[in-house]
């Protein structure tokens, strides 16, 4: 049992890793992060379930606060960008070139 | 007691930025205000992290925390590093921002969050507790990178440094998820003792630490993650540059050493990723920085090559008797030197950062010969020629990596030591050696001239220190 939730944990990190690569889209890629950081909430409630105790749905729970704040400024930084150029597409804020 | 004792300067910390932040709400009160009060709360908190001197570890409030704190000579030399940088950024902000005005009173604020959670992470022994510790600090300074909102490099940068920071801390998540399938316990000393009664190498342990390494090697700008920092680093404004560089590293590092510490068993099944990584992140550093004509994107590289001779000391650590104080006193010295430097850049500058490359810089010695040697002092330290603090911090790493047997590690330290010299001499080279060019006037700032030369008296200080001791 718990394999499979782990499997399916795995399987949206890595949605969620492969949406920040290839989406280009501001939204998208914030959308993805909360991907990954909800598939790491799965594995935590998952694991609480097998060991037996309630820390991993403390755990989850902490997480899901961060990635309401994060997520807050996000949104503030994505009427920034707004502002700036009207368009979201991360291919255009290329004046910094690392 | 002493447990409220060692948490005090968390305490003042946190409530000076409350108090900050419901200052800005009244429409009488003034930025200066703003700064001095900022000021007085870092230095107050120094001098009271000072004075709590702990001896061995302390774990802060046992029973209500359950050991997710604590306390030790490591953390409170860290805190009182983070601290300093506060107060000498809050100085150099003051300044700053009589020229360039896109500041208002929750600037600082927010800097004193930010302090918060780097305290809060020196202190964390348990992994959730980092991650919550991590993400304070964080959200705090994506808002001080993006600060001045009229300006697009900075809305890129910050754009930049969100997407990649939110994307570590996903990481973070999700090796902590792994290590909590696998240990049962979040805590440094849990998972420690499992490793030690296990093995290290057991498929959850070795995917979540790898996990947990990738987002702190991401913060703290190691090699395979560096390609962020240069253009965060020239997108924020200058003060705020320093801050990042010197207080969020230290956070960092000490929370990465801690976590090290803790675990033999993980430091010796990670210690041959750790030395590769630590020499690739001091020679991309070096190229990266070879090739910028701007200043801050080369104080941005050679912060990357300074990650990678912290990184030589967290491969040299030694699990049983842990004190951390070779990583204390390198990020000591490199906080005086990079700080005074951004201080340097932050009134010389001018007003909208308009002064900025290397050539930029030509001549300086003419016309402000004191402003010259500071600066030469900060690079020389940087560039670690004796008797400056920079110097001792890389021979204490470099003969704590001979001791620990990696003489491979130490050499190439040096050599990319001597390679560093490259860039630092170009820049002094420049304001010595050149025609001047610009009339470098810049208008009366009282604060961050002030700043830079405590900083030249610090370099010397903690130079001289283990001198004296």
């Amino acid at each position: 049992m718990i394999q499979d939730y782990l499997i399916l944990s795995i399987i949206l990190f890595c949605l969620g890793i492969l949406g920040v690569i290839t989406r280009r889209n501001v939204f998208s890629v914030f959308m993805s992060i909360e991907l990954m950081l909800n598939a790491a909430n799965l594995a935590f409630i998952a694991f609480s379930r097998l060991h037996e105790s309630m820390d991993g749905h403390v755990l989850a729970m902490m997480v899901m606060a961060v990635a309401a704040a994060e997520a807050a400024l996000a949104l503030a930084v994505v009427i920034l960008l707004h502002k700036h150029k009207s368009k979201l597409d991360t291919n255009i804020f290329s004046l910094l070139k690392g | 007691m002493n447990d409220f004792l060692s948490l005090l300067p968390l305490l003042i910390i946190s409530s000076g930025a409350i108090i900050l932040m419901l200052l800005a709400a009244f429409e009488k009160s003034r930025l200066e205000t703003a700064s001095y009060l900022s000021m007085g709360f870092f230095a107050v908190a120094f001098f009271v992290q000072l004075l709590v001197g702990c001896g061995p570890t302390i774990v802060i409030f046992n029973n209500v925390f359950n050991g997710m704190l604590a306390a030790s000579n490591f953390t409170q030399a860290a805190s009182l590093i983070i601290l300093a940088c506060g107060f000498f950024t809050a100085m150099t902000t003051h300044s700053y921002f009589k020229v360039n005005h896109f500041s208002s009173l929750e600037f600082y604020a927010i800097m004193m969050f930010g302090a918060c959670g780097m305290l809060l992470l020196t202190l964390s022994q348990e992994l959730i507790t980092s991650f919550i510790a991590l993400e304070i600090m964080s959200l705090a300074i994506y808002v001080l990178v993006g600060y001045n909102r009229s300006n697009v490099k900075a809305a890129e940068a910050v754009l930049k440094y969100l997407m990649l920071g939110a994307f570590a801390g996903a990481f973070f998540t999700m090796g902590t998820a792994l290590i909590y399938g696998g240990v049962k316990s979040t805590k440094f000393v849990e998972i420690g003792a499992f490793c030690a009664a296990n093995s290290a190498t057991a498929p959850l342990i070795l995917g979540g630490t790898f996990f947990i390494f990738v987002a702190l090697l991401f913060k703290a700008a190691a090699f395979p993650f560096h390609a962020w920092v240069v253009d965060v680093y020239d997108g924020a404004s200058t003060p705020v540059t320093g801050f990042m560089a010197t207080a969020l590293k230290t956070a960092i590092f000490t929370v990465f050493a801690n976590f090290l510490a803790q675990n033999s068993g993980l430091h010796g099944s990670w210690v041959t990723f750790l030395f590769y990584i630590s020499v690739l992140t001091m020679f991309g550093g070096n190229l990266i920085a070879i090739g910028q004509s701007n200043l801050k994107r080369m104080l941005a590289a050679s912060g990357i090559v300074h990650s990678g001779y912290l990184l030589i000391a967290l491969v040299a650590i030694s699990t049983e008797h842990f004190t951390g104080s070779v990583i204390a006193y390198y990020l000591a010295a490199y906080a005086a030197g990079t700080l005074g430097m951004f201080a340097a850049l932050a009134y010389l500058g001018g007003e909208g950062e308009k002064r900025c490359t290397f050539d930029d810089f030509k001549g300086l010695a003419k016309v402000r010969p004191y402003s010259a040697a500071a600066i030469t002092v900060f690079l020389l330290s940087m560039a670690g020629i004796p008797p400056t603090a920079g110097f001792m911090g890389k021979f204490y790493v470099i003969t704590s990596a001979i001791a620990a047997d990696h003489m491979a590690l130490a050499i190439l330290g040096i050599v990319s030591s001597i390679l560093s010299m490259w860039y630092y001499l170009r820049l002094i080279i420049n304001m010595y050696f050149h025609k001047t060019e610009d009339t470098f006037e810049t208008k009366e700032s009282v604060f961050a001239t002030a700043c830079t030369f405590i900083l030249v008296f610090c370099v010397f200080a903690i130079g001289i220190y283990p001198i004296v001791i």
